[in-house]
């Protein structure tokens, strides 16, 4: 009884407990089911990213020329050499079209240009099928007979790693000029309204390419170009909160006791903007993802053989062209898609669930 | 009103002071030497120099500066490195292309964007709506060429309902797709925000008095809620012109659109910078310029916009 009692006491004290602005919007938040989708989605992709080595059933770069342009589903058949290089994981496969006849110590079998050859038994390793390998191709092969698949998995890390990054590297300065716009306004607000509005006046894909073609083709590169070009709407946000912050008590009282401007910026103000914030870099997540496949799709992002969504599509292209192996093209166009329709969703959720006007 | 005509023009020759400036500081960090860019790289060292004398490139860089602002005024950004043919001209010849290109799936996308967004704010919280606004969100997830690639690869060649492949001069046809794929984006924003706000007007009280003085639900939505509603659409719709112009880019790399786009691709894969640079300026010239007649059309209509 009396424990019970207590128990009951506890979750009243739990429920007056008061509560921050990220407890109830995380609550709106888990209530919105595309929001959550869109968080689960995302959640998997970054999973994908982070084990792509576990899960990828082919090193990402592993060529097998024979198998050039398969179809999804592909087979492939092939012997494994044995690992003499212990220094190297790669493993090495010798694609075959059939076994011919297996005698005491070696095999023979027909290879792609239909030469019978011999091979030593100490030379490949004995598998689970006998001396040969069925290799599954699920999603098909590239044009230089790589696995499309493994080639997606990895290419999620360029897609996350670009759009993290340069998106963070926006919101860190559009942090900084918003915050000193909006905090000293008059001249200085002037000044960095102006730079908003040149910047803002390019094409945002039209800037980043021109800045990447100056800078020169990389992941860093890419990092900059983005990130140079994408802080102009966190700016906005930022400056147009402390306009309106500026005038509430809270920000009247800090100056009464006498806080220097530093700490009324980065303890009372930045704090109130976080909201916005955080849906605008959401929204600029998304954007810089899709900026980073343009890129890649023009050659001008990470270089090959690195696998990146953009450059797998700008190469499957030709094939759409021709009009075979379409799957190519249209995987990873999906799978741009799905990465940025998730962030999409879950930024839609977020901008209702910290819309502080909205009821619990 | 003449007043705030002026004081935007000169804002506008501001930010385009701005954007000039931007523009040279890109030419100027490229690495490498335009000279020898422009002769490539068996020339001999007297005429790479005297093509340096001629560009002004071994000037001081306020002098390289001064004089690429005054060229740019004077409608002089310089000679492509692939064709030595002038840049501006070589633009112009391609601004007809991307502006019926850019037109179209703007008028398209507005069209079709506002009557997604009536439908939705009107049916609101039903299957329609929800289908809608996740095919909206679809649409703005889509990167432009990816979803050029799609269309070609389902009208073009497996339905073989549009040619993928060419400009108008060949028949009406060849518009289809491109338009299509560039109009998709700005269709999905203009729903959107049109459905937001149409539904903020919705629960306003003139709109309730006019239910409730029995008008019928044509004349609610059309005359009292979207009339109130389509301000934001309209400044979207304009900042969307400004997007089409990065839009037509792959799209017309991707159906072979003889426009701005593709001569921007094509200068980027040859790494011709005077081209390139030219391209970029003159969007973001183009999109001053339309922001500056924007704000004057949109003041004349919005008299809560303020003069002063």
């Amino acid at each position: 009884m009396e424990a019970e009692t207590a128990v009951v006491a506890d979750s009243i004290l739990q429920e007056d407990k008061s509560r921050s602005l990220w407890h109830y919007s995380w609550k709106r938040l888990k209530r919105n089911k595309l929001a959550m989708a869109g968080l689960v989605t995302l959640t998997i992709l970054i999973i994908v990213a982070l084990t792509a080595p576990i899960i990828a059933p082919f090193d990402p770069n592993q060529q097998i020329l024979e198998y050039s342009a398969k179809e999804i589903f592909f087979k492939g058949t092939v012997l494994v050499k044995k690992d003499t290089d212990p220094e190297s994981d790669e493993t090495s496969y010798i694609p075959v079209k059939r076994l011919i006849s297996e005698s005491g110590s070696s095999v023979t079998y027909l290879d792609f240009s239909d030469e019978e050859l011999t091979i030593n038994k100490d030379e490949i390793e004995e598998t689970s099928e006998g001396w040969t390998k069925t290799l599954n191709y699920y999603l098909g092969t590239d044009r230089f007979g790589r696995d499309v698949l493994s080639r997606l998995i990895y290419g999620s890390r360029v897609s996350l790693t670009v759009g993290l990054v340069s998106e963070s590297i926006a919101i860190f300065i559009g942090l900084i000029l918003g915050s000193i716009a909006g905090f000293f306004r008059g001249k200085t607000d002037a000044a960095v309204m102006w730079l908003v509005n040149v910047i803002f006046a390019f094409p945002a894909i039209l800037l980043i390419i021109a800045l990447s073609v100056v800078l020169g083709k990389g992941l860093w590169q890419a990092f900059i170009a983005i990130g140079l070009t994408g802080w102009v709407d966190i700016a906005r946000i930022v400056r147009g909160q402390f306009f309106s912050l500026r005038e509430t008590e809270f920000v009247e009282a800090t100056k009464a006791i006498g806080f220097n401007s530093a700490r009324v910026i980065t303890r009372h103000i930045l704090p109130n903007c976080m909201g916005p914030v955080i849906v605008t870099g959401t929204v600029g997540l998304a954007s810089a993802i899709i900026f980073e496949a343009s890129l890649s799709f023009l050659g001008l992002g990470v270089q090959p053989p690195t696998a990146s969504w953009g450059q797998m599509i700008f190469d499957g292209y030709k094939y759409i062209v021709v009009g075979t192996n379409w799957g190519l093209a249209v995987f990873p166009s999906l799978a741009i898609m799905i990465t940025v329709f998730a962030v999409n969703l879950l930024g839609d959720g977020l901008r209702d669930a910290l819309d502080p006007k909205l009821k619990r | 009103m003449s007043a705030f005509v002026i004081r935007n023009f000169f804002y506008s020759i501001v930010i385009i002071i701005g954007v000039l400036t931007v523009t040279f500081c890109l030419l100027y960090i490229i690495p490498g030497d335009p000279a020898r860019m422009m002769l490539g790289q068996r020339a001999d060292v007297a005429s790479v120099e005297s093509v340096r004398e001629e560009l002004g490139l071994n000037k001081p860089i306020y002098i390289q500066y001064f004089k690429f602002m005054t060229n740019a005024f004077q409608g002089d950004l310089g000679r492509s490195y692939a064709t030595n043919r002038e840049v501006v001209k070589t633009i112009l010849d391609k601004l007809p292309a991307t502006a019926l290109l850019s037109f179209s799936a703007l008028f398209i996308s507005s069209i079709l964007g506002i009557l997604i967004g009536i439908i939705s704010a009107v049916k609101q919280y039903t299957w329609l709506d929800n289908f809608s606004m996740v095919f909206a969100l679809i649409g703005i997830s889509f990167p432009s060429f990816a979803f050029g690639l799609i269309m070609a690869l389902v009208f073009g060649h497996l339905l073989k309902w549009f040619p993928i492949s060419g400009y108008v001069n060949d028949g009406l046809q060849y518009l289809v797709l491109p338009m299509l794929t560039l109009a998709l984006r700005p269709m999905a924003i203009t729903a959107r925000i049109t459905r937001s706000s149409m539904m903020d007007v919705m629960s306003q009280d003139y709109v309730r008095t006019a239910k409730a003085k029995g008008l019928s639900s044509g004349k609610v939505i059309f005359k009292h809620t979207l009339r109130n509603a389509l301000n934001p659409v309209v400044t979207t719709i304009s900042a969307s012109l400004a997007a089409t112009l990065g839009g037509v880019l792959f799209i017309e790399y991707i159906f072979n659109w003889p426009g701005i786009g593709l001569l921007a691709i094509d200068a980027i894969f040859k790494l011709d910078f005077p081209m390139i640079q030219g391209t970029v300026l003159f969007s973001a010239i183009v999109f001053v310029v339309i922001n500056f007649f924007v704000d004057i059309v949109y003041a004349m209509l919005d008299p809560k916009v303020k003069l002063s």
